[in-house]
């Protein structure tokens, strides 16, 4: 085995060990948003399709309402697009712990970048020198919550099937949104992002083409932008 | 419900609209950055977006607004429970005991 190698296999038992307890929170994820795909219709083949080629438990959840009221697609894409924006922000912030890290291997690891593995991976990626190392270590999360979201999707799947339509399981997907709202709306000017748009596309809902959803986070960004700036620079020192 | 090919469609570019910016930077390396303004501006898309989707869903009985619906109710509760527990199932348990409590009242 050469030096390399061991480099790897290092990195990537320690990436696991440090990922582990944070990846159990992705259980109950996986299972809601098994659960929702299928409480808008979509057959166990089509909810098992979109969750390996979008993998992204956000927007899955976010653009579900929006497929299953049949709106525009554009729409619906935009929507992922605004619901994936912290990740650009993510990719560009951990981009220098790919450094000697091949092109093929770059486009697996962006592909496979979640919020818990950013959170973990971020720092160590920085430090260590061997990219060896540094892929192991960010590639053994990476594939173990691509693994957990498949199959405890693929559970949730088959557990919606045998529960009655009475029991609205559609509600989980709001109320799961509403959870992954609750840590960001601590801060003030997000808090305030987060009621622009929420509000806005309340207010704007007789747009057509579904335009309020939209115009909603357009507010919201602005406002919270806004929020950010505003205050910290009138507060008396 | 759309058509089986319209739905694939749609998952294939929900699955570009996430990967490209996953791996945009990561694959362009740390040549390019983008402006720090942006950054800011871009780290409040999602909360705005969550509430965007959420709360028209919540408050809204039948395309007009319900201060008292059982849905608002349900997440006021689910809400509630996030702030003060950290496991992760109780905003579940919460939110659905409080719509269905209140359905069959």
């Amino acid at each position: 085995m050469n030096a390399s190698q061991h480099g790897f296999r290092d990195g990537a038992r320690e990436g696991f060990v440090a990922f582990l307890p944070v990846s159990v929170g992705l259980i109950p994820w996986a299972l809601v948003v098994g659960m929702a795909m299928t409480s808008i219709g979509l057959t166990p083949l089509q909810a098992m399709g979109m969750n390996i080629i979008v993998f992204a438990g956000t927007a899955q959840l976010g653009t579900l309402p929006l497929i299953a009221a049949a709106a525009p697609l554009w729409l619906i894409v935009a929507t992922a697009l605004a619901l994936n924006l912290r990740f650009v922000i993510f990719s560009a912030a951990i981009a220098p712990g790919f450094r000697g890290i091949g092109p093929g291997q770059r486009w697996l690891a962006g592909h496979l970048l979640t919020d818990g593995v950013f959170a973990t991976c971020f720092d160590k990626l920085q430090r260590i020198d061997d990219p060896a190392w540094r892929l192991g270590y960010y590639l053994a999360p990476s594939l173990w919550t691509w693994a957990l979201w498949q199959a405890f999707a693929l559970l949730g799947i088959y557990a919606a099937h045998r529960i009655p339509a009475g029991w609205s399981l559609e509600f989980m997907a709001t109320i799961a949104l509403l959870v992954l709202l609750v840590p960001m709306a601590r801060v003030r000017p997000m808090l305030i992002a987060a009621l622009v748009g929420g509000i806005g596309a309340t207010l704007l809902r007789d747009l057509p083409l579904r335009l309020g959803v939209i115009a909603g986070i357009g507010a919201g960004i602005a406002a919270g932008f806004a929020a950010e700036s505003w205050p910290s620079s009138r507060e008396p020192s | 419900m759309n058509s089986d090919a319209y739905l694939w469609l749609t998952f294939v570019l929900l699955g570009l609209a996430t990967t490209l910016p996953r791996a945009g930077f990561i694959v362009l390396g740390s040549r390019y950055a983008l402006p720090a303004t942006l950054q800011r501006a871009l780290r409040y898309a999602p909360a705005a977006a969550l509430a965007a989707i959420v709360v028209p869903d919540i408050v809204l009985v039948d395309g007009a607004i319900a201060v008292f619906n059982p849905k608002l109710a349900a997440a006021v509760a689910a809400v509630g429970a996030a702030l003060a527990w950290r496991n992760p199932w109780l905003p579940f348990i919460a939110g659905m005991a409080v719509l269905h409590g209140l359905r069959a009242l």
